[in-house]
Formats: structure tokens, C-alpha cells, sequence
């Protein structure tokens, strides 16, 4: 009956998704398919980014730390939280601001020179194909869980129905379709939480707050603070500006929209991460035993919803990662036909379209091969992290604050700092304990500032001559 | 203390909600708009 149930919601859900995603019409010019004609108002900026960031970490994997740690991933989340709002605040209107812009790669080949807009943009196509592989594993994961099929065909259906609606619909229906699903996680999980506290939480607000501080003395006494540390470093920079959040930045109506739709992006994460936290100390009271921190969300919605529950939290998890895997595949799409096709070619408006579109299939297939070799959730979202932030983050926003940015600076930066991020996540990963983004961060700054040093001189030299 | 915290745990939770029904709001009205920018263009394609 429970399993009737769930193929039929997530199936009516399914088709409502559909309907949306043709709403938001096809594509019909490239502009329209990367960056829906600049023309994104407030509240739709904000859902999708927030659509975008929340994928399984952020709810099943928060959920898992609440239970096990309590609010000690509180105050690492308000990190992610800071991040945005900084972002907001200083980066994004800045990258708004500036003219003909479709990517981040864009943005650094005006600042520097075309060679690092190649450079940032295969960086960006590979992390986002990365990113999106994880995504699609989770999502194999869920819809295995409902309909028992093979591994490899549930991946298949995930990615399958969201690169369909993204090859034609591009950054405006990725928008509109983010906007539904982050309606209904939105709505859904909260009121689940509201429940749980109403209904099921034996001993009232005595136990939650006795249960919180078992559990918050429970992580720091299992949490190094080194540990605590490249937590914190991973939350603040991990996912600074990825492709997908970029491309909602470029695309906002204006440039208060931009600025203020990741402000309130960040806002609603510490929010949200409180509403997961909650939920997963909520259930230490009523799961009894040793559970798995991904389990853990699972088994308390068996615990304390009906059948109806179960099916409906299936489609907020189907949301939840479909959210985040069409984000990934238009932005990597549409860096790879910005960033580099475009500089090597000059391709009429039609044909950019058209590659955009090829690209976006190419990127769902090869994350769905990889979805295969994804060791688990957290560890590929940790490996993008760790190569995302020393890549591009130092080139990136020192190219947006200071006046000559040296194109010799953005090479030896995202170079190196790629390169040593890799080294330190697969080729010596315990090298050392300090995780692998600060020494890749470290390095890919020292990187930026010796290129900056010899362009200066070499340039200087020259005048002399 | 447990209280404060609970009550605290129960506004994020209503903001939350209060957030996905805005953005639920604002896509109807997007969808909407679009229908009738769609509509004005079929009419003028006919004319």
C-alpha cells in the first residue's frame, strides 16, 4: 500500500514538474538560455539560490548532525551563512555590474585576459559535471528507495528528466522549475518539524533542550578543533560563488536585486540549518539505538508520519536534488559555450544556442557515468569543495577589487591552486591534518601574488627599456 | 531556557514556510505574466 502510495505522488508530482518546466517556454536565444535575459526579479533569485544550495547535504546531512552533534554544525553553518551575505554585500553587485557578462569565466576574462577565461571555464565545466555527478547519485539513491530499480536506471531517470527540461528551457525554466521544488521543501520540512514538536516530542521543551546539549557536548568532545576549523574554512569558501550561484548573480533584474537576493539567501540558510538541526535533536528522543547520521531523517518521518508522509518526503528529497543538479548542468553548459567555445570561435547567436543545448546533454551523461564512481554524498561534495575554492576564489575576487589585475597572477593562481588542492585530496591525503583547502588556498594565493610580482616587474623593466 | 530555545526553533520554522509560500507566489505570478505576454504576442502574430 506504502509503496503504491509513494509511486503515485512522486508520479503526479513528477507531471506538476513537467507542467512547470513547459511554462517557462523554450529557450529561443542564447542570452534567454544563460542568463534569461537579465531579467530575474527578487523572490525568484532568491529561491533558486536557495533551491540551489539546499541539496542532500544541507537537509539530509544536517538532520544527521543534529542528531549526532547537536547545534556544534549551527555554528559551522553560520559560516555558510556569513558567506553569502558577504557575498551579497561586496561580490555580487560588482559582478552584476559589469557588462556582457554570461559566466564567471566571462567576468575574469574581462579583468585579466583570455587565456584565464579558458582556464576558469574548463575548471568550471569539470567542477560543475563533479558537483552534478553527486547529485545525481543521490538521486539514484531516493529513487532506487521508491521504485527498486538497478542503480544505474534510477541515476538515469534523475538526470534524464532534468536535462531534458534544461536543454530547452536553459537558466529561465532551471528558475522557474528551482522556485517550485523550493516551495515545497520549504513548506513541507518545516511544518514536518512543527509536527514532530506538537505531536511527538516526549518530555516537551525540557528533553529538546536536555537532548541539544547531550548532543552539542557529544560533537566537541568527537570534533577536533582543527577539525572545527577546516569545517569552518569549508562552509565559508567551499561553495563561494560556484558557477550556478554566478549565473543568478548575472542574471538578476538589477543590481540591488542581486545584492539582495544573496543576502537573503544567507539569511534563510541559518535558518534553515537551524529547522535541520532541530529536527535531527527532535529525533533523539523519539529513534531509540545507534542509527546512521544519513538515516536518520528516513527514520524518523517512518517514526512519526503516515504513509502519506513517507511519499511526500520522497518528492521533497526528488526536489531537493533535482533543484540542484539543473542549476548545475545550465551553468556548466553554459561555460563551456561562453568560456571556451566562444573565444576560439565566433559562433552566431543560433549555433551558441544549440551548443549550449548539446553541452547540457554531454554534462548530464558524463555525471551520470561518474554518479557510478561517487564514493559517497558528502565525501564528492567535500572533493568539488576543496577544488572550487584555491581554483578560482583568490583570481576571482582580488580581479574584482583591485585596478590592473595581472593575467600572468589568474594563470599561476588557478593553476597551482588546482594542482595542490589535487595533490592534497588524492595524492597525499594524510599528508597532513589541516584539510586540503587551506594549504590549496594558501598556495594558490602565494601563487597569485609572486604572478602579480614578476608581471609588475616584467612590465616596469619594459617601460625603462 | 528550554523554552527560549524551542520558541526560537519554532519562528525559523514559520519563516521558513512563511519564504516557500513567497517564492510559491511569485512563481504563479511569473507564470502568469508569461502567459499573457504569450497571449498578447499570438494576437498580434494573427493580426
Amino acid at each position: 500500500m506504502q509503496t503504491v502510495l509513494s509511486v503515485a505522488v512522486v508520479g503526479t508530482y513528477l507531471v506538476v514538474l513537467t507542467f512547470v518546466a513547459v511554462r517557462a517556454r523554450a529557450a529561443r536565444e542564447f542570452a534567454e538560455f544563460s542568463l534569461a535575459k537579465r531579467a530575474l526579479p527578487l523572490a525568484l533569485v532568491f529561491g533558486s539560490l536557495a533551491a540551489t544550495y539546499v541539496g542532500p547535504g544541507f537537509s539530509i546531512g544536517f538532520v544527521g548532525r543534529g542528531f549526532k552533534s547537536g547545534l556544534l554544525f549551527l555554528g559551522i553553518g553560520l559560516a555558510y551563512a556569513v558567506q553569502n551575505i558577504l557575498v551579497g554585500l561586496f561580490v555580487a553587485p560588482r559582478l552584476r555590474r559589469l557588462k556582457g557578462c554570461h559566466t564567471l569565466g566571462d567576468a575574469i576574462g574581462q579583468k585579466y585576459d583570455r587565456k584565464c577565461q579558458i582556464l576558469a571555464g574548463i575548471i568550471s565545466v569539470g567542477l560543475c559535471a563533479g558537483f552534478a555527478a553527486v547529485m545525481a547519485k543521490a538521486g539514484g539513491d531516493v529513487l532506487r528507495s521508491i521504485f527498486g530499480l538497478p542503480h544505474w536506471s534510477s541515476v538515469i531517470v534523475v538526470v534524464g528528466i532534468t536535462a531534458l527540461y534544461t536543454t530547452f528551457g536553459g537558466l529561465r525554466a532551471s528558475v522557474i522549475t528551482d522556485a517550485f521544488q523550493f516551495s515545497a521543501f520549504a513548506i513541507l520540512l518545516p511544518l514536518m518539524l512543527l509536527l514532530v514538536l506538537m505531536f511527538h516530542l516526549n518530555g516537551g521543551a525540557a528533553t529538546f533542550a536536555k537532548e541539544a546539549s547531550a548532543a552539542t557536548t557529544a560533537g566537541f568532545d568527537s570534533t577536533s578543533p582543527i577539525k572545527i576549523l577546516g569545517l569552518v574554512a569549508a562552509f565559508l569558501l567551499g561553495e563561494t560563488l560556484i558557477p550556478p550561484y554566478a549565473n543568478r548573480a548575472l542574471a538578476s533584474k538589477t543590481t540591488s536585486i542581486s545584492r539582495n537576493g544573496f543576502v537573503l539567501a544567507g539569511l534563510f540558510s541559518f535558518v534553515w540549518f537551524m529547522v535541520m538541526i532541530a529536527l535531527g535533536i527532535a529525533a533523539r528522543s523519539i529513534i531509540q539505538g545507534d542509527i546512521e547520521e544519513d538515516k536518520v531523517l528516513m527514520k524518523l518521518v517512518e517514526s512519526t508520519m503516515p504513509a502519506a508522509g513517507y511519499a511526500l518526503l520522497l518528492v521533497v528529497l526528488i526536489s531537493i536534488i533535482m533543484s540542484s543538479l539543473d542549476s548545475l548542468l545550465n551553468a556548466g553548459a553554459v561555460a563551456f559555450t561562453q568560456d571556451i567555445v566562444k573565444p576560439f570561435a565566433k559562433v552566431p547567436d543560433g549555433t551558441a544556442l544549440n551548443i549550449g543545448r548539446c553541452a547540457t546533454i554531454i554534462i548530464a551523461a558524463i555525471a551520470a557515468v561518474g554518479a557510478l564512481a561517487v564514493p559517497s554524498i558528502i565525501g564528492g561534495l567535500l572533493i568539488c569543495y576543496t577544488i572550487w575554492a584555491p581554483a578560482i576564489l583568490p583570481v576571482l575576487i582580488i580581479g574584482l577589487w583591485i585596478k590592473r589585475p595581472r593575467p600572468l597572477a589568474g594563470i599561476l593562481s588557478m593553476g597551482i591552486g588546482t594542482l595542490v588542492a589535487i595533490m592534497f585530496q588524492f595524492v597525499f591525503p594524510s599528508a597532513t591534518e589541516v584539510p586540503a583547502i587551506i594549504p590549496a588556498l594558501g598556495a594558490a594565493l602565494l601563487a597569485y601574488i609572486l604572478g602579480h610580482w614578476i608581471e609588475k616587474v616584467y612590465e616596469e623593466r619594459k617601460r625603462w627599456e | 531556557m528550554g523554552v527560549v530555545i524551542l520558541v526560537l526553533v519554532v519562528i525559523a520554522a514559520l519563516f521558513a514556510v512563511v519564504s516557500g509560500v513567497w517564492v510559491a507566489l511569485a512563481l504563479i505570478t511569473a507564470i502568469s505574466e508569461h502567459n499573457a505576454e504569450q497571449m498578447s504576442s499570438d494576437k498580434d502574430n494573427k493580426i
